[in-house]
């Protein structure tokens, strides 16, 4: 990079903890992606569960308490999900479109777009001091990737996911429930997404109801850029990870190269582009080869 | 994503007509209209019937292109994003271009084809999921539309002659878009139900691998229904522009979705193969007739998103669940007859 300033400890710190919630998001994707589904209430979710962990902060909440109410209720709403898709057997596209919609309009309705505020003075950073608490959010992000790292790669409900994602009726015929699969994965992609809005919401002293807006487009592209195949089964958690810190980078990396911010969506557009157009490309050359050698193994 | 492809509901006939989407939808609607005549405040006139049409012009072009997207197993999201950035791009052509409105309006429309064959050619040539394709074009196209007014930029103060289009009427009753939007859905519906096109999008979506081995021009075919949803975004951000008398580069923001919502509730199914332009008009009448009664009933305008997403979900179950019975039914008659 151009500007020596980007890689002031300060900055960076202020980026990682700005892309914490973004990456603990899009972990909770990843896992319903491989599992060759798709999730776009998230950011729904998202706002819903920052809302009720600022109400519950106003009465007096812990960090803990925190923590376990906003999984909770991220994970209640990804059972809803979890339900249609899994149970029901609607397609998840059109089921997390639904949800998103309600879930979004019922905050909008009962909340009316105010703001959560007077919180108390332990809500921002856990009651710690600025950098205690920036590290602290970092460290949960960190901690949550670690996590997935070990359970997509050493676990037999990684293998699962993946099982699942990459042909359900052999995941079927080997043991595997995929309906139980697909539903544990939309649970636990909503806890997820509700640790995101705690570590979200407490970098800010007031919560605001229209918070995550987009944020389901950030995740699935920090997805895809990192990696993993939309139509399942394929793709790393370390992929992600590098997708989310891409992703994140262009806008403050604009501001010190003085360049318009107004650049930065384009930018992150290009770069799903060119990530999964390069993909089409590299990809294609061997497949056409191995299809060629398939069709001489025929003769 | 990609279960139950289409057990062949229409070639039955019988009672169970009466159980695919469009009459479903057809008696929503009815009960819709007899509810809000009660509740609402001048619900039942000719001016809101006009207010509605005209109201539901700009989603109903995207919902109408979005439906062939959709019958091959596609999706487009950029529609959205794309109608901010030709509303954009028409404001610069106009007032720091120089252009007539008339050659700006040109200009936009060539803007949106183009669009909509780089989505194409992505999904064609790369063989990439349209998903991605799109998600990174949404990104991309809002992107530009925020890049070339800096976030800040607003183009106002058309001339009359182009704002008739949007707010003008004709015969005094008739907004002045709808005739453009009749003109739009009228041919997108002769090429889905009339055409050999129409019927190769179908088996597109139902098998494209079927569809390759039959000797259909599988790329061709696909790259025009992206091609036609960008120029009827484009056509859409006219329409926007002219309504609203203004260009900003948020125009537009989650249409795609609601697009997307008319048509699942019209009865195409997202995953390709099945589906009907005039279920996608009923399923748009549906919400546009719900946003416009809510508010003259003065209820919330926020219980519209609530129902919109609890009703597409009954659809979808409802449907399902038909479908269930109905293979049942079958089964046990074939049990019969053996």
């Amino acid at each position: 990079m151009a500007a020596p300033d980007f890689f002031k400890p300060r900055q960076l710190l202020a980026l990682g903890t700005a892309t914490a919630p973004v990456l603990v998001a899009a972990m909770g994707v990843t896992m319903i992606i491989l599992c060759r589904q798709i999730d776009i209430s998230i950011g729904s979710q998202f706002a819903l569960c920052s809302v009720f962990i600022g109400l519950a902060a106003q009465k007096g909440g812990g960090p803990l308490e925190l923590v376990a109410l906003a999984m909770g209720v991220g994970g209640v709403m990804g059972a809803v999900n979890g339900v249609l898709v899994a149970g029901v057997g609607l397609p998840s596209i059109v089921v997390t479109l639904a949800t998103m919609a309600t879930w979004r309009e019922s905050l909008r309705w009962w909340r009316e777009g105010e703001f959560v505020r007077n919180l108390p003075e332990t809500f921002q950073w856990f009651g710690a001091s600025q950098m205690t608490g920036q590290w602290l959010v970092i460290t949960a992000g960190i901690m949550v990737l670690g996590c997935m790292v070990m359970i997509t790669q050493f676990t037999a409900g990684g293998r699962f996911m993946y099982a699942v994602g990459s042909d359900p009726e052999a995941a079927r015929l080997a043991g595997i429930r995929p309906m139980w699969v697909t539903f544990s994965v939309f649970v636990s992609a909503g806890a997820l997404t509700g640790l995101a809005a705690v570590l979200n919401a407490v970098r800010f002293t007031d919560v605001d109801p229209k918070t995550g807006t987009g944020l389901e487009m950030q995740a699935i592209a920090a997805a895809v850029v990192g990696g993993v195949s939309v139509a399942g089964g394929r793709g790393r958690v370390l992929g992600v990870f590098a997708g989310v810190l891409l992703l994140a980078c262009v806008g403050p990396g604009l501001v010190f190269l003085n360049l318009p911010a107004q650049w930065e969506r384009a930018i992150q557009g290009g770069i799903i582009l060119l990530a999964v157009a390069s993909d089409g490309l590299g990809g294609g050359r061997p497949r056409r080869l191995r299809e060629q050698h398939e069709e001489k193994k025929r003769r | 994503m990609n279960e139950n492809h289409n057990a062949s509901t229409t070639s039955q006939g019988g009672w169970r007509v009466w159980f695919r989407a469009e009459s479903v939808l057809l008696l929503l609607l009815v009960l819709e209209i007899g509810v809000f005549s009660k509740t609402g405040t001048n619900f039942w006139t000719r001016e809101n019937f006009f207010e509605v049409l005209r109201l539901s012009v700009e989603m109903g072009l995207l919902a109408v292109a979005m439906t062939p997207v959709i019958l091959t197993g596609g999706i487009d999201l950029s529609v959205g994003s794309l109608l901010g950035l030709c509303a954009i791009c028409f404001g610069k052509l106009w007032r720091d271009a120089g252009l007539s409105p008339f050659a700006a309006a040109f200009a936009t429309i060539g803007l949106g084809l183009m669009a909509g064959a780089l989505n194409g050619a992505l999904v064609t040539r790369l063989r990439l999921p349209p998903l991605i394709v799109t998600l990174g074009s949404f990104s991309l196209f809002r992107g530009f539309a925020e890049a070339i007014t800096k976030g800040v930029d607003n183009f106002t103060n058309f001339p009359p002659s182009f704002l008739f289009l949007g707010q003008g009427y004709i015969f005094g009753v008739i907004p002045a878009q709808l005739p453009c939007f009749v003109a739009v859905a009228v041919s997108f519906w002769v090429l889905v139900h009339r055409t050999v096109i129409g019927r190769e999008l179908r088996v597109l979506g139902t098998s494209p691998e079927g569809a390759v081995y039959a000797g259909l021009p599988a790329s061709s075919r696909i790259q025009l229904v992206y091609v036609l949803s960008g120029g009827v975004a484009a056509l859409s951000a006219l329409v926007y522009v002219a309504h609203l008398g203004q260009a900003k580069a948020d125009a537009g923001t989650g249409y795609e979705l609601l697009a997307i919502t008319a048509v699942v509730l019209g009865g195409t199914s997202i995953c390709g193969g099945k589906g009907s332009v005039h279920g996608t008009l009923l399923g748009l009448a549906v919400l546009a007739v719900m946003k416009n009664g809510l508010t003259l009933s003065d209820l919330p305008g926020e219980l519209g998103g609530i129902l919109t997403g609890v009703l597409l979900l009954t659809v979808l179950s409802g449907e399902l669940f038909m479908r269930f019975l109905s293979r049942r039914i079958r089964l046990r008659n074939r049990a019969r007859l053996a």
